[in-house]
C-alpha cells in the first residue's frame, strides 16, 4: 500500500473503533440508567417540541420539587409524599406553555395501547406527570404548539439509545439570558448527563432550559451562554445586578427550566422528594439568577430501585443536583441557533 | 496645586466614606447583636428590627430547629416580624428567642393584640453541641436576651462569634476532618439606593465554595491541609453521610424596598439558591437549612422582585464565603485562614 492509501486505511480504523466504542456503552445521559427510555418529537412548523421520559412499569418513588413562580404543570400534586400515588409512568417535558400540557393526553393513549399487561384489569390508569416552558415568542407563529400528537409521537420514540441534545424535543425553542431584551438573548436546548458510581449507583438528569438568567459552568464561574451586551459579547447578569445596571423588566411569557433526574437506588416517596429539592440546587448553581418570578422551575425526581444497594439520600440528592447543574451546561453548549437566536456552539472556542 | 490635592481627597472621602458598612446593618433600621459564651464555643446572634419589617422564610434543609415559621407563610395573617434569632445550641437553643421576646416587651414592641403588643420573634437553630466540651453548655434566654440588648447598627463582626461561635463545615469526609467556619455577613448597595444585604451562620455538612470560580473556599481536609472537595468524594463513592444532629446553616436577608408578605417569601426562596451556590452539598437530610427575610419599606423606590431576590441569593453566597474565611480557629478545629499559611 502506498502511504496516503494507509493513512486513509488507519483514519478509518479508528474511526470505527471510535464509534464502537462509543456503541459499546459510554453513554453519560438519562437513558444510561436501566429501565429509562427517552423520546423527542420537534415540530417541523415552528422550533418547538416535546420530551417524554417512559419508566419501565412497576413500581417506583416519584418526588417534586416546584420553586419558579410561574410554572405550568400537570399531576404534581400525587407526587406529594402525603398523597397516595406510589407509580409514575412518564414524565413529559413540553413546548407550547399551558398549551403544551396537551403532550401528555397523547402520552396516556400510547401507554394505554402498548402497556395492556400493565393496565389490564381496566381499573388502573397509566401517571402521566407533565410541566411546560414558555418559548410561543420564539419563531413567529404562536399558534403552533406541542399537542397531544406530539406527546404520543415522543413517546413511541422512545429508545434506550444516549439521549439527542440540543435544539431538539423540549429543548426545540427554548432561550437563555433574556434579562437584557430578547433580541440579546441565546439559544437554550435539552441536555442530559448521568454519572455511575463503583459499586452500582446511578444518577442521571435531563434538562429543558429557557431561562430568564444565564447559564454558568459552576466548575469555573464562567458564564456559558447568557444576557448579551450591545456588541454581542457576553454581558453576565451577575455583574449587572450587582452594578445596578438597568435591566429589562422580566415577562412570564419567556422562561422557565424543567428537568427529569432519576437514580437507581430504591427509595421512599418521602426520600424522592428530598432528592427533587436537592437536584434543584443543581438549577441554582448553573442558572443565574434562577427561581424568578418569571421562571416556571420545576424538577421531578424518580427512584427506580432496580439496584439493590444501600444509597443515603443526601448522596443521591447531591448527586442528583451535579448531575443536573452538567445537564443544564450541556442543553445550552449542545443548541444550535434557531429562529435568529444564536447558540453558544456558533462562537469559536476561546 | 496643594489646593488641588485637598479638593481631590475631599471628593474621593466624600465618594467613599471611611467606613463604608459592607454588612446587613447597611439596611437602615437593622441592628445586629451576638452574644458569645464562655464556657463552651457556642451562642446567638439576634437581627432586631428598629420598629418592624414584612417576612418571609425558606425551609429547605432536611433537619430544621425552627420557631415561629408556620406564621411566616404568606397565608397566614400576622405579617410583620420584630426580630429573627440565630443561635447554636440545637432544639435547646430555640430558648433564646425568648429571652429576645422579654426584652422586646421591655422596649414595647411588638404586634399590637387588644392591651398587650406580642414580640414575633422567628428563630432557627444550628447544631454545635459537639464542638469544644459540655453539649450540656448551650445558648439560653439570657442569651438571647443579652445579644437583643447589644444589638447595634454598627458593621456585624463576622467569624468565630455570636451563632457562629460553634459552626463547623465540611463534614462529608467523616469526623476529624472538618473546618472551623462562622458568621459572616455582606451588603450590596445600588446607585439608585436599594440595599439587599445578608448575615448567615454557616455550620453545613458541606463545603464552602467561592461561586465565582468554582474553588473550595473551606471544607473537609486531607491530612496535608489541602482540601479534599466534598463534589469529588461524593462522585467517587468515598464519602460517609454526615448524620442530622451536627449540622444546618441558618441566615436573614434583609432589604429596604417594600414587599407583600408574598414577595417576601419568594425573596427568601431565590436568596436559598445564594445556599446552593455556595454550599456542596447543601440542603441534606443531615442539614436544616433555613433563611429568613425581611423587608422593611423604607426605600420609596420600586424594584422587580426577581432584582431584589438575585442579589438576595448574591448576598447570601457572599455572606456564607465570608462565614468561612472570617472564622478562627477554635476547639482544635483549623479555620481555613489558618490552614493557607
Amino acid at each position: 500500500m502506498k502511504r496516503p492509501a494507509i493513512r486513509k486505511f488507519l483514519i478509518a480504523l479508528i474511526a470505527v473503533a471510535a464509534a464502537c466504542s462509543h456503541e459499546a456503552g459510554t453513554n453519560d445521559t438519562l437513558t444510561s440508567i436501566g429501565g429509562v427510555r427517552v423520546g423527542h418529537h420537534t415540530l417541523a412548523e415552528r422550533p418547538t417540541g416535546c420530551t417524554v421520559v417512559l419508566f419501565g412499569g412497576g413500581a417506583n418513588a416519584a418526588g417534586l420539587a416546584q420553586r419558579g413562580s410561574a410554572p405550568g404543570t400537570r399531576d404534581t400534586d400525587l407526587l406529594r409524599p402525603t398523597s397516595a400515588a406510589d407509580r409514575i409512568d412518564a414524565v413529559v417535558l413540553s413546548g407550547g406553555s399551558a398549551f403544551g400540557l396537551d403532550t401528555a393526553n397523547g402520552v396516556m393513549r400510547w401507554i394505554d395501547e402498548h402497556n395492556g399487561g400493565l393496565f389490564s384489569r381496566g381499573t388502573d390508569v397509566p401517571t402521566v406527570a407533565a410541566a411546560v416552558l414558555i418559548d410561543l415568542w420564539v419563531g413567529g407563529k404562536p399558534q403552533i404548539r406541542p399537542d397531544a400528537d406530539c406527546g404520543y409521537r415522543a413517546a413511541a420514540a422512545a429508545t434506550t439509545a444516549p439521549v439527542a441534545q440540543g435544539t431538539v424535543g423540549a429543548g426545540a425553542g427554548a432561550t437563555v439570558g433574556k434579562m437584557t431584551g430578547l433580541d440579546r438573548a441565546m439559544k437554550g436546548g435539552i441536555g442530559s448527563a448521568a454519572v455511575a458510581r463503583a459499586g452500582g449507583l446511578r444518577v442521571g438528569a435531563i434538562a429543558a432550559v429557557n431561562a430568564l438568567g444565564d447559564v454558568v459552568d459552576p466548575q469555573s464561574g464562567a458564564v456559558v451562554a447568557g444576557a448579551r451586551a450591545e456588541d454581542g459579547s457576553p454581558a453576565d447578569v451577575r455583574k449587572l445586578l450587582r452594578t445596578g445596571a438597568p435591566l429589562r423588566r422580566s415577562s412570564v411569557g419567556e422562561n422557565t427550566t424543567i428537568a427529569v433526574v432519576v437514580t437507581n437506588a430504591r427509595l421512599s416517596k418521602a426520600d424522592a422528594n428530598r432528592v427533587a429539592l436537592m437536584a434543584d440546587d443543581g438549577i441554582s448553581r448553573s442558572v443565574v439568577p434562577a427561581h424568578t418570578s418569571a421562571d416556571g422551575d420545576t424538577v421531578f425526581a424518580v427512584a427506580t430501585g432496580a439496584w439493590n444497594g444501600v444509597a443515603d439520600v443526601s448522596v443521591v440528592g447531591a448527586l442528583a443536583a451535579d448531575v443536573l447543574a452538567e445537564a443544564i451546561v450541556r442543553a445550552v453548549r449542545k443548541a444550535t441557533g434557531a429562529a435568529g437566536v444564536p447558540a453558544a456552539s456558533d462562537r469559536p472556542r476561546q | 496645586m496643594r489646593t488641588t490635592i485637598l479638593a481631590a481627597a475631599l471628593t474621593l472621602q466624600a465618594a467613599q466614606p471611611a467606613h463604608t458598612n459592607t454588612t446587613i446593618t447597611a439596611v437602615p433600621g437593622i441592628k445586629v447583636g451576638h452574644f458569645t459564651l464562655a464556657e463552651r464555643p457556642t451562642g446567638c446572634t439576634v437581627i432586631l428590627i428598629d420598629g418592624d419589617a414584612v417576612g418571609g422564610v425558606s425551609q429547605r434543609g432536611g433537619a430544621p430547629g425552627t420557631r415561629e415559621t408556620d406564621l411566616l407563610n404568606p397565608l397566614n395573617m400576622v405579617d410583620k416580624v420584630n426580630a429573627i434569632v440565630l443561635a447554636g445550641g440545637s432544639a435547646f437553643g430555640l430558648e433564646a428567642a425568648t429571652g429576645t421576646v422579654r426584652w422586646l416587651e421591655e422596649h414595647n414592641l411588638g404586634w399590637p393584640a387588644g392591651a398587650s403588643r406580642v414580640p414575633i420573634v422567628p428563630a432557627a437553630v444550628l447544631f454545635d453541641l459537639p464542638v469544644g466540651g459540655n453539649p450540656r453548655i448551650r445558648p439560653t434566654a439570657e442569651c438571647g436576651y443579652k445579644a437583643a440588648a447589644a444589638a447595634t447598627s454598627a458593621p456585624v463582626d463576622e467569624g468565630t462569634v455570636g451563632a457562629g461561635a460553634g459552626a463547623t463545615v465540611g463534614k462529608f469526609g467523616g469526623a476529624g476532618r472538618s473546618t472551623k467556619s462562622g458568621i459572616g455577613s455582606a451588603a450590596i448597595v445600588l446607585p439608585n439606593g436599594l440595599v439587599v444585604a445578608a448575615i448567615v451562620a454557616v455550620n453545613a455538612v458541606g463545603d464552602i465554595i467561592d461561586p465565582s470560580n468554582g474553588k473550595v473556599v473551606a471544607g473537609v481536609r486531607n491530612p496535608d491541609g489541602t482540601f479534599a472537595d466534598a463534589r469529588k468524594l461524593v462522585r467517587a463513592g468515598g464519602s460517609s453521610p454526615s448524620r442530622a444532629g451536627e449540622n444546618t446553616t441558618i441566615g436573614v436577608v434583609a432589604t429596604n424596598a417594600r414587599l407583600s408578605k408574598a414577595l417576601a417569601a419568594r425573596m427568601a426562596l431565590m436568596a436559598d439558591d445564594g445556599y446552593a451556590r455556595a454550599i456542596a452539598p447543601s440542603h441534606t437530610n443531615g442539614d436544616g437549612d433555613t433563611i429568613f427575610s425581611l423587608a422593611t419599606g423604607r426605600w420609596d423606590g420600586t424594584a422587580d422582585i426577581t432584582i431584589i431576590g438575585a442579589l438576595a441569593a448574591e448576598a447570601v453566597s457572599d455572606a456564607v464565603v465570608r462565614a468561612a474565611t472570617q472564622a478562627t480557629s477554635v476547639a482544635g478545629i483549623p479555620a481555613a485562614r489558618d490552614l493557607r499559611r
